[in-house]
This record gives C-alpha cells, sequence and structure tokens, in this order.
C-alpha cells in the first residue's frame, strides 16, 4: 500500500503539467471569461440599466425556477472541465508504459522492489481516481470563485447576492453529482483504458497509432463483411463503442425533458439506458449487463498490459 | 551457507543465436566478481537474467529466488545499475531521494546525501540538468545508500571522469562492501577494477571461459618477459599466449613451476586484462 501511494506520487509529479497545470489553466479560462462577460457588460450597457432590469426580472421569479437555472449552469460549467479530463487521461495512458520505455529509464525503475501488478495499477488508479479527482477540486474552487465575482457584480449595482442567487443554490447536489459522474465514469470507460495501457506497454514505436489502426482496420473488415451478407452498416466496432460512448455516465449532452431542456448523462440517441441526470441512473449504467462485458474485456486488456509490463526491458 | 547466485545449464536463445550457452555459475556471498568479456559475449543477458530482467532456459538462483518470477521481492536485496544515464530525465534529486527512500525499505537517506555532497548536485536540479557523469554520480549515491547483499554493477563509471572513478572504487571497497555483500561488476575498464575483485570470470560466446578466484590467478597464472634469444626454449613449456614489447617477447603460462621459467627471464603476476586477451585467443571458439 505505501509503495503504492508512493508510486502514485511519482506519476503526479512526473505529470504535474496534465494533472495539475491543466485543470488550473481550464478554470482560470472560466474565470476570465466571466470576467471578460462583466467588463463587457460595464462597457456597453449604459449605466448597467439592462443588467439591473435583468437582476430586477430575475428576482421576480419563483425560488424554483432560479434554483433549476442555477443548478443547470453550474453543471454545464463541469463539461468543459470533463472534455478536457478526457484528453488528459487518453494521452496519459497512452504514454503510460511507453515512455519509460523509450527513455530507458524502465531500467531504473525495475530496479526498485515494485512489482510490475503495482505499477500498471498505479497507472491505472491515476487516471481513474487521482486526475478526476484533481480535476473536481479545481473544478469546485473555480465555481466558488465564480459566484464570488457574481456577487461582487450583483453588490456593486445594489443588489442583493443572498436573497437573489445564494440562498436558492444547493452547491453541494451539482458538485456532487458531477464527482459521482466522474468516478462511474472511470469505472465505464475500463475497457477503453484497459487498452491503452495495453498499448503503451506494446507499441514500439508511436503508440497513438497502434491505438487506433487496429480498432479501425477491425470495423472496416466488419462494416464490408456485413455490408456483402445484409447491404446494411450497423453493428460494427464503430456502432459499440459509439453506443458505448453514447449510453456513458458523463454529462456531456443536452435533452428534452417535459419540454424543458437539461442536462443529460451521455448522449441521449440510444435507448437502453435512461439519460436524466440522476444518482440511480448513474448506478444503473454501473451495474447493467453492458457493463459486466465491459469489465471482462478491461481485464484481458490489463492482463495483457501486465504481461508485457512484466518482460519489457531497454530492448 | 547458500550461494548468493548459483545457475545450471542458464541459457537465453534470441531467435536463432544462442546468447547465453549453458552457463553454470556459483557465487558465494561476500565477494566482489569481475564478469568480463567481449561485447556481444553475453554479459549483459547473464546480468538482466540475474535481476529478473528477462527470460530464460535452465535453473537460476538468486538469493534462493527465481528472478524471473520474484523479481519485485528480490529486488528488496538486489540493487543495479544496468548502465549509465537511465534515470527518468523529468525527476529532480529530491523526489528521486524520496521516492527510493520510500520504495526501498533498505534506503539511508543521510548516507546518500552524504555521498551526494562530495558532487556538484545540488537536491533542486532535475536529472536532465546534469551531465551524464553528474547522472552517474546520483546514481551511485543512490545504490551506495541501499543496503543490499547483491549489488550488480553494468559499466557503473562510464563517462566519469578518472578522479571520482577512483573515490567510487574506493568508497566501494571501504564503506560499502563488507562479507555479507556480493559485488558483480561487468566493465571494459579492467584495470580499475582489478585490485578490488575477489574473483573473476571470463564470458565469450555465451561460455564461461574461465571462473577463478584472484588468488588462483597469482597462484597458477605467470607471466614471462624473456629476449628474444630465450625464445623458442619459452616457446618449449607451453605457453597459453605469447605477444611482443619493446623487442621482448611475454609468455603467460598456467600451471608451469616458476623454477622453470626463473631461468629464463623476468616473472611476475600477469595484469586481468592480459590473461583476458590469452584465455580468448587461446579459445579456439
Amino acid at each position: 500500500m505505501k509503495r503504492l501511494l508512493a508510486l502514485l506520487r511519482r506519476e503526479f509529479w512526473e505529470n504535474k503539467g496534465a494533472f495539475r497545470t491543466t485543470p488550473l489553466a481550464v478554470g482560470g479560462v472560466c474565470i476570465a471569461l466571466l470576467l471578460m462577460a462583466i467588463f463587457t457588460t460595464a462597457h456597453i450597457d449604459n449605466e448597467l440599466y439592462t443588467f439591473r432590469e435583468a437582476m430586477r426580472l430575475l428576482a421576480q421569479q419563483p425560488v424554483e425556477f432560479r434554483a433549476e437555472h442555477l443548478y443547470q449552469a453550474m453543471i454545464s460549467i463541469s463539461v468543459i472541465f470533463s472534455v478536457v479530463l478526457s484528453f488528459v487521461v487518453f494521452f496519459y495512458l497512452l504514454g503510460a508504459l511507453y515512455d519509460d520505455r523509450k527513455d530507458r529509464s524502465i531500467l531504473f525503475w525495475k530496479s526498485m522492489p515494485a512489482s510490475d501488478v503495482q505499477t500498471v495499477a498505479s497507472k491505472l488508479l491515476a487516471a481513474m481516481v487521482l486526475v478526476p479527482l484533481i480535476f473536481w477540486v479545481v473544478f469546485v474552487i473555480t465555481q466558488v470563485l465564480m459566484l464570488i465575482t457574481a456577487s461582487i457584480m450583483v453588490l456593486s449595482v445594489g443588489g442583493n447576492p443572498w436573497t437573489l442567487f445564494i440562498s436558492v443554490l444547493n452547491p453541494l447536489k451539482p458538485w456532487f453529482l458531477v464527482l459521482c459522474s466522474y468516478l462511474a465514469a472511470s469505472i465505464w470507460f475500463l475497457p477503453l483504458y484497459g487498452w491503452l495501457l495495453f498499448v503503451s506497454a506494446f507499441a514500439p514505436r508511436i503508440p497513438l497509432l497502434f491505438a487506433l489502426v487496429p480498432p479501425v482496420v477491425i470495423a472496416f473488415l466488419q462494416i464490408w463483411i456485413d455490408f456483402l451478407r445484409t447491404f446494411t452498416f450497423n453493428n460494427s466496432l464503430f456502432g459499440i463503442i459509439g453506443e458505448w460512448v453514447a449510453n456513458s455516465p458523463v454529462i456531456i449532452s443536452i435533452q428534452i425533458q417535459g419540454g424543458q431542456e437539461t442536462l443529460a448523462l451521455g448522449i441521449p440517441y440510444t435507448s437502453s439506458f435512461d439519460h436524466a441526470l440522476t444518482i440511480g441512473n448513474i448506478l444503473d449504467r454501473l451495474f447493467s449487463l453492458q457493463m459486466a462485458g465491459g469489465l471482462a474485456v478491461a481485464a484481458v486488456f490489463l492482463a495483457g498490459a501486465v504481461w508485457l509490463r512484466r518482460r519489457a526491458t531497454d530492448s | 551457507m547458500n550461494p548468493i547466485i548459483s545457475a545450471r545449464g542458464l541459457s537465453k536463445r534470441y531467435g536463432r543465436t544462442l546468447a547465453v550457452d549453458h552457463i553454470d555459475l556459483e557465487i558465494p556471498a561476500g565477494r566482489i566478481v569481475g564478469l568480463i568479456g567481449p561485447n556481444g559475449a553475453g554479459k549483459t543477458t547473464v546480468m538482466k537474467a540475474i535481476l529478473g530482467l528477462t527470460t530464460f532456459e535452465g535453473e537460476l538462483e538468486v538469493l534462493g529466488l527465481n528472478p524471473a518470477a520474484r523479481r519485485a521481492q528480490l529486488m528488496q536485496n538486489v540493487c543495479f545499475i544496468a548502465d549509465v544515464a537511465v534515470l527518468p530525465r523529468w525527476i529532480s534529486v529530491w523526489q528521486l531521494i524520496e521516492l527510493t527512500g520510500q520504495l526501498h525499505a533498505r534506503f539511508c537517506k543521510d548516507t546518500c546525501l552524504k555521498y551526494l555532497a562530495k558532487t556538484k548536485i545540488s537536491q533542486q536540479h532535475k536529472v536532465r540538468q546534469l551531465s551524464k557523469g553528474m547522472v552517474a554520480q546520483l546514481h551511485l549515491a543512490l545504490v551506495m545508500a541501499i543496503d543490499v547483499q547483491l549489488l550488480v554493477l553494468d559499466e557503473p563509471t562510464l563517462g566519469l571522469d578518472i578522479i571520482y572513478r577512483k573515490q567510487f572504487y574506493s568508497s566501494l571497497l571501504n564503506d560499502y562492501f563488507d562479507d555479507q555483500k556480493t559485488i558483480l561488476i561487468t566493465t571494459h575498464q579492467v584495470e580499475e577494477v582489478e585490485h578490488i575483485l575477489t574473483d573473476l570470470i571470463f564470458i565469450n560466446n555465451g561460455k564461461v571461459a574461465l571462473d577463478c578466484g584472484m588468488d588462483e590467478v597469482e597462484n597458477n597464472y605467470v607471466e614471462l618477459m624473456v629476449a628474444p634469444a630465450n625464445a623458442a626454449a619459452a616457446r618449449q613449456l607451453g605457453p597459453l599466449n605469447e605477444r611482443e614489447l619493446f623487442g621482448r617477447h611475454i609468455f603467460l603460462y598456467r600451471g608451469v613451476k616458476r623454477e622453470l621459467l626463473e631461468e629464463l627471464g623476468e616473472l611476475r603476476t600477469p595484469s586481468v586484462a592480459d590473461l583476458f586477451v590469452a584465455t580468448l585467443s587461446g579459445d579456439p571458439s
């Protein structure tokens, strides 16, 4: 356990730019955009008349209306973080077992009494838990700063931020939902993570190429064979991966529910799961047959990654 | 006491070439063994097998463990420098020390800092900022601070200046080594290590060409330097090898009585390098 923590620390040190600087930059961009919007308003809005009007109209709305919109707004900011997070995790895993083979430092790591299972586990845990947690913490801090900024803006024109939005808001719910969605997504995408680690342990060079070419070739062959047989284009590997992403517990799209636009889990073009954003629906995915199959696939890839890592040296 | 390393019929095949060809080895505790061989002789492969970095055929036990299956467990009592400059380039010195301390139960931070104090390396440096020689110094400081039973060094001083090389081997012998420890060294700079070695193993074409203690070398091998007039007589005594230097002939003998040779010329104990050349050139393969 102590070794695993030490190895996790190593991952953080090695990837500080991706793990720490990137989410901070995303948070910085969010706050910068908010400030720019404020300055633009202050610049073109004479005496902030329109802003005051908007505040007055908002204050007239029922509490539930304000609470619901604020809640949606808070969660929608997480989408930016989620998209960047997915890129960070993707490229991190692709290099995780490749970089030290390339620069030969694998010989140093192998001189340490850490097993290959521990090494692979540390990389997987970094991708599944450490990075999402850091992104989530920065996301929360960003929102607090944005709320403070907005409050100052409202105060500066004589409004009362407390009665206007702070008192109606329960930030814990959106924050908790985003955290659950991040951790659930880590489990949901385990087959993908397993594949990336496997490629990372295997690729003699350019892991990205080795990660993308085999699935593309398989999918094209499937489509071709399927087309010859049935003149349809369904059921290829592309279809499966597409459906997997669409079914994922990531808050990424919008669906119309009860005549209202709300944020949704995955992309609501599939019907195998309910896409409404609830904890129940997130859990529903984790305890599904698809997930069980995905875990089996992930286990095969991860075992392959460990097997390759055990045999890997500098040559 | 059980040997630290014992190999029976150790072999390794790369494709159709047999890089290591049924090697038998027995290395007890408390030795400093030089593993010497020409390029491509199979030294590195033997070392990799010992360190659990490669699969192999035959039997091999290091500290009673099969290295191929139990590398992580083995590394608690084995340390190695497989080559120079393999430290990760992104890491800073203090992180490296911290990490080694957390991963290695037998690492002593103070000892490491003591060795580092003799160098120009600061804890804030990143490995990528260090010169090749400094990286080697850092790696050696780390390794010398880990108290293990077996230390394996593959060309440990490549890229180091002569002052530091001398320093390194003397602290290796004086501060690090004791009768519980075993050190296995490969190097091409044989003359630098021969005075600290207790045992010698020559490897050529994947086979052990010579495996003996340094005292045996002194007792059994002798070099004879003769004037050209005595060369024919010296040749009669069956030397392993003959070479010429400044018009004098130098012969290397094994197990020939010193009294016989003394009459012909000057005697001396051969250097490991000379012995190496003689053994390998006498080897028909």
